[in-house]
């Protein structure tokens, strides 16, 4: 990937003030990223979600 | 002096209710030791002597007026410098890190009201995900095993400090393994208790929904009695989970007869290939169980590849969450290791996070199903011997050849014990692992096989 594609996807993450150093470890990063959703299966279905609920409190008891 | 630094917490209670032994002599034996070796470990980041010293004063006064709190009362441990304490900074092994606590984390409360006598913070991984550095504020801590070698982490420190005889209790957190790696390369014991057993409030998150707190000793026994203190529903932390706590000690000598031990071989034989030597200790081990009257028969889970996608992509995303402001201001304060490992999560994409957690979803059931007619698995912690910790390419090697993951990916309770040494000496270990909630059956486990080896007895060379 080339150098300004790396400092576009750095700025759309506000990540402005890298440095050129910061951003060679950045491009790997994206790459590593990139590589860990390839190996995410791919039949996962909307039906197996168990972390992303959410939840109201009880209702208090009534006083009466 | 020897016999103070390595007393376990078991006896040391019993030695202070006897009053055979003075909290305030016991404290002070342990600073003048952390005083004299730290210089060379680097397990404290920092040391507060007046207000142990305090502490343990109001300990002894205490239990001379007949009021004992329990076993921890005049005892003295350490505490991972992620884990807030009033007053003091919360560093993260950080430069970015430089908050003062405004309030004790709940597990601090807890230690200090059993009677706790608190030494000081212990180093980190920075932030609990990169390490070892040298580019921190504070060098990293070293194992007392081997010559110059690395002692595992996040919880550094904490096994460390155990290692060394310079305390008897410490706390470590795991999101990945970060109680029992340290646990493992530094001969000692840990537990990732089950997931929301421990409350996480006032503890600097590494990521959120992976994030445990642990208890980090030299013997199972001491390990056991320390849970005892921590464990407890926390209403306001929202993992924590409102589940009754059973006395912890109280199967320890049931012994293993009778009981069904799954071996989880393909994690460090196909997976991975283990050491030998380390593959070996495990084999051993279940040959020791079996003598000791357990039933160890092979079991099959999902391969380590597939928990490790699940786990990395949460703890990256999470991780981020937490530090992305940090990172858009300043990102030269961070040590080069935790930037990369943390900007990783910047770029996996939101619907690549959620299907993660549908993956833990699935694993966990999987992983359950597998656990059924079983009371509980022995495998692998991790996959080699410490390397020598100025290696930086051993030691990247290293850190992702763990099969200590799934099980923050389940939830599951985890221990990791010494299951021997290599031939030059470096600590090697071994993994229970259980169903929810059933640390007591670990613990039981891991006392049998214990007693049965002696392992713990081994003193670092020269300490």
């Amino acid at each position: 990937m080339d150098e300004e594609r790396v400092r576009e996807i750095a700025a759309a993450a506000g990540l402005d003030k890298l440095t050129d150093k910061q951003l060679t470890e950045f491009a790997a990063a994206i790459a590593s990223g990139r590589a860990l959703a390839e190996m995410l299966p791919k039949d996962l279905h909307w039906s197996e979600e168990s972390a992303l609920v959410f939840r109201l409190p009880m209702p208090a008891r009534s006083a009466r | 002096m020897s016999e103070l630094a390595f007393l376990g917490l078991a006896d040391a209670a019993q030695l202070i209710r006897a009053r055979k032994l003075s909290p305030v002599e016991y404290t002070r034996a342990l600073l003048e030791r952390i005083e004299r070796l730290d210089s060379r470990y680097h397990a404290f980041i920092r040391v507060t002597p007046e207000l142990a010293i305090a502490a343990a004063r109001r300990a002894e006064q205490e239990i001379a007026a007949g009021s004992l709190r329990g076993p921890l009362h005049g005892v003295p441990f350490g505490l991972k410098d992620i884990i807030d304490v009033a007053g003091q900074p919360t560093t993260g092994h950080s430069k970015v890190g430089d908050n003062i606590a405004t309030a004790d984390a709940v597990v601090t409360a807890r230690l200090k009201s059993a009677g706790g006598v608190l030494l000081g913070k212990l180093a980190t991984h920075e932030f609990a995900i990169g390490g070892p550095s040298f580019d921190l504020p504070w060098p990293p801590a070293v194992n007392p095993w081997g010559g110059n070698h690395f002692p595992g982490g996040s919880s550094s420190g904490s096994g460390v400090a155990l290692a060394a005889g310079m305390l008897p209790a410490a706390l470590g957190t795991d999101t990945g393994g970060s109680v029992r790696n340290p646990a493992s390369l530094c001969a000692i014991t840990g537990m990732k208790p089950t997931y929301g057993r421990v409350s996480r409030r006032g503890v600097f998150p590494l990521a959120v929904s992976l994030d445990h707190v642990g208890p980090m000793t030299r013997s199972v026994r001491d390990n056991a009695l320390l849970l005892q203190l921590l464990a407890g529903h926390d209403p306001e932390d929202p993992g924590s989970a409102d589940v009754e706590v059973p006395d912890y000690a109280a199967d320890l000598e049931r012994g293993v007869k009778g009981l069904e031990i799954g071996l989880i071989r393909h994690f460090y034989a196909e997976d991975m290939q283990a050491d030998p030597e380390q593959a070996q200790a495990i084999e051993t081990a279940a040959d020791v169980l079996r003598r000791l009257g357990a039933s160890v028969r092979e079991i099959r889970l999902v391969s380590l590849q597939e928990y490790a996608t699940c786990s990395r992509i949460i703890i990256r995303c999470e991780a981020f969450a937490v530090h992305r402001r940090w990172l858009q201001q300043r990102p030269g304060d961070y040590g080069a290791l935790a930037r990369q490992r943390i900007l990783d999560g910047a770029t996996v994409s939101a619907a690549d996070y959620i299907d993660a957690l549908r993956l833990r979803g699935r694993l966990t059931r999987r992983t359950l199903e597998a656990f059924a007619g079983i009371d509980a698995a022995l495998t692998v912690s991790g996959m080699d011997p410490p390397c020598p910790i100025d290696d930086a390419e051993a030691c990247a090697r290293m850190y992702p050849r763990q099969a200590r993951q799934p099980f923050n990916v389940t939830g599951q309770p985890a221990i990791a014990i010494p299951a021997g040494f290599t031939a030059s000496g470096l600590p090697l270990s071994l993994q229970l692992v259980g169903h929810p909630w059933q640390e007591a059956t670990l613990y039981r486990i891991a006392h049998a096989y214990e007693r049965a080896t002696l392992w713990i007895d081994r003193r670092p060379p020269g300490l």
